[in-house]
């Protein structure tokens, strides 16, 4: 345990030099300006700060991207009040809340709560990532090809399930990420698959450049094809944080910070389902449960408490198991895997000080979003003034050079266009990006896992149903899909139903 | 009828014409998906099992593709079961649409990203030149309609502007990521 704390704490020296520090800052910086623009996501920030800080050391560059993810979930917050529009998908349930408190002239104190809720919602998620990572990562090690299945099944599913409103439409984006993963070269034999004998596509698909598309030219093309400009809610009173609110609504705090990180663990769920858990258990708990969604402190510190939370969250798989929380994470785990640290219960062996440096990297962030929480508010919300048609021109041109310089392919290019071009038309009909991205990074690792695991029963699936872990993840995997049956599901109702009435009335006898 | 596809509307709370426009979408989307999914388990069916390498029969190449394509089948037909239920295969019923002026827009901005990054980008042009020509052009072509609307028509000082922006991103945009960052750009 103190050997651990020693790498903590030279973790933390290692990035207290004036380089890290400006960098750091300007990740952040570069986070909340991308936050702060509607529809622009983390995902696309550290997709295209992959690619600037490519040739940087290892640990700086890091730094960067985790900076920058941190900074864009709480950039987000500030369109979401001013604007009633969430800079990420992670701020939406911020709207309602934050956008009333600014009507009513009280914008600077959301922005303030906002802060203060974003600054601790991270730190607590910084002490679970501390504290768990190491731990998951050892139990991970004992995890076979058989684990691994359905881990990467289990992840893709349960994005398919939980983003978005159609399990359906979740599940086939899924299964289409899984399947692109497949074309190219496999592992095994180097054999190439779908390529049809073109050589550009034996690389494959990479993954930043399906992000960037995604997420960066699928965005232009929405935003392009209706550039209406919305008003903004003047900014009058004052933006400092309000620490009073953290302790006057300390349980909102604590249970937003353990629901973030508990949703972050799950692979795929995302940061909104955070904020939106959070919000929903602080409505559920609240005595003041009628000022929900018309300026509610309450509300708006769960929302941002819970989606913050959920970043170190989402990088305790990343980290332990080499399955990604969501979206944004995806691409970190892309970006440490080009700086040659597998992320991975074999990390802790390889690399056992990187887990530190994160956690190191992650507290600097908090630290950052603090900064520019106390500084720079106002500055930082003429981006909003710009017009689209002028910005987003510009961002494309941004997109282009991430998908090209990871690996100088023009291939890469092509592909974030018809990715991108695909992903627009397929949101339209209300295909949700996230599983689709799941599928892309888990595919590989499904299909080496389940040849892996056939090879060694010898071509027998009973040992994925009886090892316990595997067992564990297969029902939950196939329930999570039966439950979509409604036959199934009017039964498991039944069940909980009967459960839940009995449960009550043995209560209320004892009462 | 036909519903705008760009128009915001809440999932969980359709009204019955929406409801039923969608549905009329999904089921187009259901043949679309079992085509892909028809597609991938043929081509993983007919891929090379490597009989002449000795390979373990468990790990031939179009194993997961193959369960992939029986998945998409599978969901494919479910999507549809359920659109055709909720009313998809009505005729003449609601249909989701883009309206003309989102779709002429639409197809303007994809027309300028193709060209400059198929045409343009990666074939001799620099990259600040191509990138300068691509903002300068995208702001004022999607300017117009915007200044038309508002009643008045481009001046050059937005042109001037339109330029100065395009080349300004193009110099900065270089100079950051080549030099700068030393990354390579196309």
């Amino acid at each position: 345990m103190f050997s651990g704390l020693a790498d903590l704490g030279q973790a933390y020296v290692g990035f207290l030099n004036p380089t890290s520090i400006a960098l750091g800052l300007g990740g952040a910086l570069l986070g909340i300006i991308v936050g702060i623009l509607p529809g622009l996501s983390a995902t696309l920030v550290i997709a295209l700060l992959t690619t600037l800080t490519i040739k940087l050391p290892p640990s700086n560059a890091i730094l960067v991207l985790i900076c920058s993810y941190v900074g864009a979930l709480y950039g987000g917050s500030r369109t979401a009040i001013l604007l009633n529009i969430p800079g990420t998908a992670a701020n939406a349930a911020s709207c309602a809340d934050g956008y009333a408190l600014a009507q009513r002239g009280e914008a600077g104190r959301a922005i303030g709560i906002a802060t203060s809720g974003a600054f601790t919602g991270t730190l607590f998620g910084v002490i679970c990532l501390a504290a768990f990572t190491p731990s998951l990562a050892e139990v991970a090690l004992s995890f076979g090809a058989y684990e691994f299945f359905w881990l990467a099944l289990f992840g893709v599913t349960m994005s398919g399930t939980i983003v978005g409103n159609d399990p359906l439409k979740g599940w086939l984006m899924g299964a289409l990420g899984l399947f692109v993963a497949q074309i190219g070269q496999e592992g095994l034999y180097a054999y190439d698959r779908f390529t049809f004998g073109w050589d550009e596509l034996s690389g494959g698909f990479s993954l930043i450049p399906a992000l960037v598309g995604a997420f960066g030219l699928a965005e232009i093309l929405t935003t392009l094809a209706d550039p209406a400009e919305k008003k903004l809610v003047e900014l009058k009173d004052s933006v400092l944080p309000r620490f009073r609110e953290v302790f006057q609504y300390w349980r909102t705090v604590l249970r937003s910070g353990v629901i973030g990180v508990l949703t972050g663990l799950l692979p795929g769920v995302g940061e909104d389902s955070g904020a939106w858990m959070s919000y929903a258990a602080a409505k559920a708990t609240s005595k003041e449960k009628e000022l929900f969604g018309k300026g509610s402190i309450d509300g708006l510190m769960a929302a941002e408490t819970g989606d913050m939370a959920s970043i170190p969250g989402h990088i305790i798989p990343c980290l332990a198991l080499g399955i990604p929380g969501s979206a944004p994470s995806a691409v970190l785990m892309a970006a440490m895997i080009i700086h040659g640290i597998q992320p991975g219960p074999m990390m802790l062996i390889q690399h056992p000080h990187f887990v530190y440096e994160v956690v190191a990297m992650t507290s600097l962030a908090t630290v950052t979003i603090l900064i520019f929480g106390l500084f720079l508010v106002k500055p930082l919300l003429l981006i909003l003034r710009i017009r689209r048609t002028v910005l987003m021109p510009v961002i494309f041109l941004l997109c282009t050079v991430g998908a090209f310089a990871s690996a100088s392919r023009l291939f890469d290019i092509y592909a974030m266009l018809v990715i991108g071009i695909g992903a627009f038309f397929l949101r339209r009909r209300g295909y949700q990006m996230a599983p689709f991205v799941l599928g892309l990074v888990l595919g590989p690792l499904l299909d080496k896992s389940l040849r892996r695991g056939l090879v060694l029963s010898d071509g027998s699936i009973t040992p994925f149903f009886t090892r316990p872990i595997s067992l564990a993840f297969a029902v939950v995997t196939i329930f999570a899909i039966l439950l979509y049956v409604p036959a199934f599901k009017a039964a498991v109702r039944r069940v909980t139903g009967g459960a839940g009435a009995a449960a009550r009335s043995l209560v209320r006898r004892r009462t | 009828m036909a519903l705008s596809e760009l128009e915001e509307f809440d999932p969980a709370h359709l009204t019955p014409e929406q409801a039923q426009a969608l549905a009329a979408s999904d089921l187009r989307g259901a043949v679309g998906w079992m085509v892909l999914g028809v597609a991938v388990l043929v081509a993983s069916l007919r891929m090379d099992r490597l009989e002449s390498q000795h390979i373990n029969p468990y790990t031939v190449p179009g194993l997961l593709p193959a369960l992939l394509g029986i998945a998409m089948i599978v969901l494919a037909a479910l999507l549809g079961v359920r659109s055709w239920q909720r009313g998809g295969g009505v005729k003449n019923g609601p249909r989701m649409k883009l309206n003309a002026a989102v779709l002429r827009r639409l197809a303007l901005v994809i027309a300028l990203v193709l060209v400059y990054a198929v045409g343009l980008v990666g074939h001799g042009v620099p990259f600040w030149l191509a990138s300068a020509l691509y903002v300068s052009i995208s702001i004022i072509v999607l300017q117009r309609p915007q200044r038309i609307e508002a009643g008045r028509s481009l001046s050059w000082r937005d042109v001037a502007f339109a330029v100065a922006v395009g080349v300004g991103s193009g110099v900065v945009i270089t100079y950051v990521f080549q030099d700068l960052f030393l990354v390579r750009l196309p």
